[in-house]
């Protein structure tokens, strides 16, 4: 009960920052052109979903940020498992994968490009290649770190080398795997926006880019919140999966 | 299902001469030791004396470096099906993920038992191991007495011939210790399984054990052997007031100080 | 720290496979063999073009990341150590927190043009976030023994930060500035490669407009270096400073 007034509360508190948003609006201590107010912003919103193709755009950038994880994802948490569970294969990948982690992965754009052309799978290149990194190195991390005293109880047991891997690394691995698909998520969403900007692909990072240009802020400011939306869809969907798949996790404190 | 060639009154598990070194140290040396069908045998000893260490050789776990280990006559070359370990970590030693009915379902799973026949099974190793109504719990929603008779119920569904245990109470209060201690013993008698078992309480091996071997350290080697006359059913407070029973407890003391040193 | 030499094994295997494939392939627009990448690299390294870009975009990325820094820090050390403030801005955070970095270029192209400031702005932004969710974090995760010592000394609200919270959790601070150190420097990069024409970022898009392959690989290449090298200077430093208190808790 607490908790329900505390979030109340809070939701009070950001509804007082958009509030005062719109007094900073409303007095244009801000240019206008800068700085729209929230009604403006929401407005631009509507005006964009029910006449012009702001619907388009927002469902390009999905469809780009979607593609592109699913991909990492599949490949990441494969190949992840490959070199996770096995000590030779970090031996040899594990220091060139922790050279490759900070690279980032928008340098890569101009070889897609050079590649693929201003073109969807280029958007879809790019964002696989860095959305693979989060989920590669979290999923190597899960498997090398399944607790040593399960796999004695697994030779007592005799389990086949797939029963090992299915029944005892990868539901040990796979809050180590949830951690990287959130990540790798996040790097997705970004990819596709620079990717759009760049490309001038279907999608809202085109959109925002354009109203910025042609110095239409309530539009952008729209665009910006769906942007901002999309990431909190996203990041509501994984948390709901893991506590479900997570639902035997000794509850931690804080 | 025993498919082991001894017979009653042959030796089920036999130590010859068996070495292990690692890297250069001499854990165990020249350890000669035999354990019957049907006997609760155990290991003490001071820290460092390589009992856990005998007892990983005896599970397959580990090779000896030199000497044999045989199981119902045919040597040891790794874990078998009818060899249960019961680990003192419990917690690391089960699934987190899955309930208490899915933890000893493991077991059932790698034996390959048909599907069908699996909820009943479970069912009655929970409610042999006193754990009936906990099917659904998660080892982390049980008390380290729990996680520890989980351990055993999915030891107990390989229907192993022998079971190896390394300090399985050492990590448990003393009352509950004193439970699994009479809970094992019944279910030894019961199955009739052969019992290794380590530990460093000295009154827990006489209590529990048909015989009692005391190692000493550095390398681990033989130093006593204790046949424990002591009458079973054994019984918390009237055993352990038996004058016998004090009286192995004092050899046994002598010969840990004598080894400490 | 033992030498694996199997380490390099796979790298320089795929270098020679590279190096075969690329000249056996013939002149293209988006691969070039190593070794004229090398030969790129060091022409790029000596006619100062190279090291400018890197000036420019460290310069940008440091920027952002001291502004970032400072405000995640002074937010991380309020909202840890005042609950009551961090409960009451959870919705707000949660709310502001998903919008992507890159997603705000525009508005910050509107207001301040192309240019330093820009990309600075947006780096600050981008690195606000580790650096207020790790010292919050950080913060609420003082031993609460100490606490206890600064209300038996008496000691009033600034002096308790100052002296006993800051301190205590320092370790993890400067865990999430090295964390946030790796954000700058890659958003300060995906900028220039969006829209600013600054910095290593816009070397890169320049050399692939130009095809050149071997020049843009050659940035690539430097990029990784110099992300590599800031990341392995920032974790001897933490090694040195704090040894195995900064490992408390498990970052990613």
């Amino acid at each position: 009960m607490k908790t329900l007034l505390w979030r109340f509360a809070s939701l009070i508190v950001a509804a007082a920052f958009v509030a005062a948003w719109q007094i900073l609006a409303n007095l244009k201590l801000v240019s206008p052109v800068f700085l729209p107010g929230p009604d403006r912003a929401w407005a631009a919103l509507m005006h964009g979903f029910a006449a012009s193709n702001l619907a388009a755009k927002l469902g390009g950038t999905i469809a780009h940020m979607l593609e592109g994880w699913l991909i990492a994802s599949i490949a990441g948490v494969a190949l992840g498992a490959l070199i996770g569970s096995s000590r030779l294969m970090r031996a040899y990948f594990g220091p060139l994968l922790e050279f490759l982690r900070p690279l980032p992965a928008s340098a890569i754009i101009p070889l897609a490009i050079a590649i693929f052309g201003f073109s969807p799978a280029m958007a879809v290149g790019v964002i696989a290649f860095g959305a693979i990194w989060p989920m590669l190195l979290s999923t190597v991390h899960g498997f090398a770190a399944v607790e040593p005293r399960l796999y004695e109880v697994a030779r007592a047991l005799h389990l086949s080398r797939w029963q090992v891997i299915v029944k005892i690394a990868l539901p040990s691995a796979l809050p180590d795997i949830l951690a990287g698909l959130r990540l790798g998520l996040t790097v997705s969403l970004i990819l596709a926006v620079v990717c759009e900007m760049i490309a001038g692909l279907d999608g809202l990072g085109q959109w925002v880019l354009v109203a910025a240009r042609m110095f239409r802020s309530p539009d952008l400011f729209a665009g910006v919140i769906l942007l901002g939306a999309i990431g909190f869809v996203g990041a509501l969907a994984l948390n709901a999966l893991e506590r479900r798949l997570l639902v035997w996790r000794a509850p931690t404190r804080g | 299902m025993n498919d082991c060639s001894a017979r009653a009154g042959e030796a089920l598990i036999r130590f010859s001469k068996v070495d292990l070194a690692f890297s250069n140290r001499k854990i165990l040396e020249g350890l000669d030791l035999e354990i019957m069908r049907g006997e609760i045998v155990c290991l003490v000893g001071p820290s460092g004396c390589g009992k856990t260490t005998a007892l990983r050789v005896a599970t397959g776990l580990l090779a000896p470096t030199a000497g044999a280990v045989a199981f119902g006559g045919a040597p040891i070359l790794g874990p078998r099906r009818d060899v249960a370990i019961v680990f003192q970590d419990y917690g690391k030693a089960l699934l987190p993920w899955r309930t208490a009915a899915g933890n000893v379902s493991l077991a059932l799973e790698a034996a390959g038992t048909p599907r069908a026949g699996r909820a009943a099974r479970i069912a009655a190793l929970l409610a042999k191991v006193g754990l009936p109504h906990h099917a659904d719990k998660y080892p982390s929603q049980m008390s380290g007495g729990m996680q520890q008779r989980l351990q055993i119920a999915r030891c107990l569904a390989q229907e192993p011939a022998a079971l190896m245990m390394d300090e399985p109470f050492g990590a448990l209060d003393a009352m509950t210790r004193q439970e699994l201690q009479d809970e094992m013993l019944q279910i030894a008698t019961t199955t009739g399984a052969t019992i290794l078992f380590v530990t460093h309480d000295l009154e827990e091996a006489i209590y529990v054990g048909d015989r009692v071997i005391g190692l000493l350290p550095q390398p681990g080697r033989i130093g006593i052997e204790l046949k424990i006359g002591l009458p079973r059913p054994r019984d918390q407070i009237a055993t352990r007031e038996d004058p016998e029973f004090l009286k192995l407890r004092r050899e046994l003391y002598d010969f840990i100080k004598s080894a400490e040193r | 720290m033992k030498w694996d030499g199997r380490a390099l094994v796979v790298p320089a295997a795929l270098l020679i496979l590279a190096e075969i494939g690329a000249r056996a392939g013939g002149p293209s627009d988006s691969v070039a063999p190593p070794s004229q990448v090398l030969t790129a690299f060091v022409g790029a390294l000596g006619d100062g073009s190279l090291l400018i870009a890197t000036r420019d975009t460290l310069a940008s990325a440091f920027g952002g990341l001291a502004i970032g820094g400072a405000i995640g820090l002074a937010l991380g050390v309020l909202f840890g150590a005042l609950r009551p403030l961090d409960r009451l801005m959870e919705v707000t955070i949660e709310l502001v927190r998903p919008i992507p970095s890159v997603a705000l270029i525009p508005v910050a192209l509107v207001a301040l043009g192309f240019g330093y400031r820009l990309e600075i702005a947006i780096v600050a932004f981008a690195c606000t976030w580790p650096v207020l969710l790790l010292t919050r974090a950080a913060v609420g995760g003082v031993e609460p023994r100490l606490i206890e010592v600064a209300h038996a000394l008496r000691l009033g609200f600034v002096a308790r930060i100052a002296k006993i919270i800051v301190p205590a959790a320092l370790p993890r601070i400067f865990v999430a500035f090295r964390l946030a150190a790796g954000v700058s420097l890659i958003v300060a990069v995906t900028v220039e490669i969006a829209v600013n024409p600054l910095g290593l970022g816009a070397g890169i898009m320049t050399a692939g407009q130009a095809l050149r392959p071997e020049l843009m690989l050659a940035y690539l290449l430097w990029i990784g270096i110099v992300g590599f090298a800031l990341n392995a200077v920032l974790v001897f430093a933490q090694q040195r400073l704090f040894g195995r208190a900064a490992l408390v808790g498990e970052v990613r």
